[in-house]
């Protein structure tokens, strides 16, 4: 339950994504499923696929037609809610927000976590990217296996 | 007898945002800072914050504290500063006397006096709760971002609001051990994002659940936590002891309101606000005239509100000295509507039932 | 509990036990109990410990909160030396 333990149900984790036909291609996923004022999402969105509106305590709702998985609101969004999720090559590929130093590198197997915290398996990184515009949050691009879309959320090093 | 238009107590966001608005307005002011700098909380906070773009959302704090800190530095020639000083005293007749670093003592008189004095961390009576290790978790902020000092290395965190929620991800950057969060209530206080964000870093959250006692030989070496129910009671046979060698509790936090009752304005109890808050109208004024008040001070928010009410008071104070703002009407507005929207959803209900009551006001 | 354990008042060092004493002694309203325990009277001068004196005393005499007074708050807000204040007034005249 979200409200007691921060895990958000299955359910409610599914409202956030599109079908795995749309998931072809990059998509963000907002994990923000509670009315508080915010909305750097939504302004911080070079194609308007983010809708919050006039009232800034709306949920983002996402626009999966224009949204093209760039990743520019996975480090703009201050409650690092959201991720871009991509099914390809009979792999499931993420871009997550990351702020912990040392870095992972490039190539390095890393474990694959979920919502509760707990390890689900191995992923790659496959691109590190920290620029100045990125004020610190990483941006990190990682592979893992395709039954993990709905379950991977973020990483955690094995050294 | 130093005398000025307008006199700001606190050096925190919503004084420095209300420095601006007034200078713009035409009006000086001298900023009274007990820190050695100003910015206030602001200086440690290094998370994003949330809001729109017009508070600076998605900024980290610390750099927001920069921002509001070079906006008052481009009107030198209207805002001064006294920094590690205190007010120790605000008298009736627009005196306030002050102390200095260097323990000098001096009065000031002003026109106009802005209370912006923030709030303090509220603490819990348990067993033990005065051994070493024993902190609030804003304490624990400033010792570890500002100071580069760690508390300990296994923590458990007290209370589960933003700040407790906040700070023990802070602490897992540092690489604290932060073994569980822990909350009387039986729903998460803070931003629901926030407590994603720790759970995903196998922090574990605890609802219905405080802090029974702590032990330890000279410094905290464990604490007792046990399960509440609904009404708070301790329910017998759940306790639990964790080995710790810090504790934060972050248990809320409580206007510094202490000056303005020394002074005699009105002050009203309204819990929803966080403690004793002075009793105000729309222009933020308290009921001795001229002393105003902007931020946590009045009811503890978040900080973005703290800065747009420290604009809108600014502007408040320009017009009650006679010097009103190019843009006076337009701004005011402004800064209504971006507080009515920070206020709006249900994070903002509390602010807005208690205004209500502070108002006397029937809260709808 | 152990209520000689829990402290009230950091500053000078006030337990729960004490407080509750003072009640049952039929001392009950904070600038009593300030008087006899010098509870809020050091230097954080109760911004620490109000609330919880507060909440104690509504407990003990079975008052809503917000109807349970505070102490009343008087200059200076923190220790000021003697000397820095001679000076001043030295200073002024």
């Amino acid at each position: 339950m979200l409200k007691t333990t921060g895990v958000p149900d299955k359910a409610l984790i599914l409202t956030r994504f599109p079908d795995d036909v749309i998931l072809g291609k990059p998509k963000a996923i907002t994990e923000c499923y509670e009315p508080i004022p915010c909305n750097p999402c939504e302004t911080s969105c070079p194609f308007e696929a983010i809708t919050v509106g006039e009232d800034i305590n709306t949920p983002p709702k996402v626009d999966f037609d224009k949204c093209t998985g760039c990743g520019i609101c996975v480090y703009n969004c201050p409650g690092l809610a959201i991720i871009v999720a991509q099914l390809k090559n009979d792999k499931a590929y993420f871009k997550i927000p990351y702020e912990f130093i040392p870095m992972p590198e490039v190539g390095e197997t890393v474990h694959a976590i979920n919502r509760a915290g707990e390890i689900i398996g191995e992923a790659k990184i496959e691109k590190v990217t920290l620029r100045k515009k990125q004020d610190k949050t990483a941006l990190i691009d990682v592979s893992t296996n395709t039954e993990l879309i709905h379950e991977f959320v973020t990483i955690r090093r094995m050294r | 007898m130093k005398h000025v238009d307008l006199l700001i107590i606190g050096g925190g966001p919503s004084g420095l945002a209300a420095a601006k608005m007034a200078a713009e307005s035409g009006v000086s002011s001298l900023i009274i800072e007990r820190d050695t700098k100003v910015g206030g909380q602001l200086v440690k906070q290094t998370h994003m914050f949330f809001g729109s773009e017009k508070q600076y959302a998605k900024t980290r704090g610390i750099n927001i504290a920069e921002i509001l800190i070079n906006d008052c530095k481009e009107h030198d020639d209207k805002i001064s500063y006294m920094t590690e000083t205190t007010v120790v005293g605000l008298y009736p007749d627009y005196v306030v006397t002050v102390m200095d670093r260097n323990h000098k003592y001096s009065k000031i008189k002003a026109n106009t006096i802005l209370v912006a004095t923030g709030a303090s961390e509220k603490v819990l009576a348990f067993e033990n709760n005065d051994l070493p290790g024993i902190y609030g978790a804003g304490a624990v902020q400033t010792l570890m971002n500002v100071h580069g000092v760690l508390p300990g290395q296994d923590v458990v965190m007290v209370g589960s609001g933003n700040i407790g929620l906040i700070v023990s991800y802070q602490l897992m950057q540092a690489g604290v051990n932060v073994k569980r969060v822990i909350e009387a209530a039986s729903v998460i206080g803070g931003y629901k994002v926030h407590a994603s964000k720790l759970k995903r870093l196998g922090v574990e959250i605890t609802t219905n659940m405080t802090v029974k006692s702590a032990q330890g030989n000279g410094a905290l070496e464990s604490i007792v936590v046990q399960k509440l129910d609904d009404d708070w009671q301790f329910i017998p046979g759940t306790e639990e002891e964790i080995s710790v060698d810090a504790l934060c509790i972050s248990v809320g936090l409580s206007p510094l309101s202490n000056l303005l009752s020394m002074v005699g304005c009105e002050m009203k109890y309204v819990s929803a606000l966080g403690g004793n808050v002075p009793v105000i109208d729309h222009s933020h004024e308290t009921t001795v005239p001229n002393i105003f008040v902007a931020g946590d001070v009045c009811g503890v928010e978040e900080a973005s509100s703290a800065i747009v009410e420290g604009y809108y008071v600014g502007l408040i104070i320009g017009n009650r000295l006679g010097k009103t703002h190019p843009h006076y009407e337009r701004l005011i507005q402004d800064f209504t509507q971006q507080l009515d929207n920070l206020r709006s959803g249900p994070f903002g209900e509390k602010t807005r039932s208690g205004l209500a009551q502070l108002r006397g006001e029937q809260h709808a | 509990m152990k209520k000689e354990d829990v402290i009230l008042c950091r500053c000078e060092d006030v337990t729960l036990k004490q407080l509750h004493d003072c009640f049952d002694e039929g001392y009950t309203t904070f600038e009593e109990v300030k008087r006899i325990l010098r509870i809020g009277m050091g230097p954080c001068q109760a911004s620490t410990c109000s609330l919880l004196v507060q909440r104690e005393i509504a407990k003990y005499t079975k008052q809503p909160l917000d109807k349970v007074k505070t102490h009343v708050i008087r200059p200076l807000i923190t220790g000021v030396p003697l000397g820095s204040i001679a000076k001043e007034a030295k200073d002024e005249s």
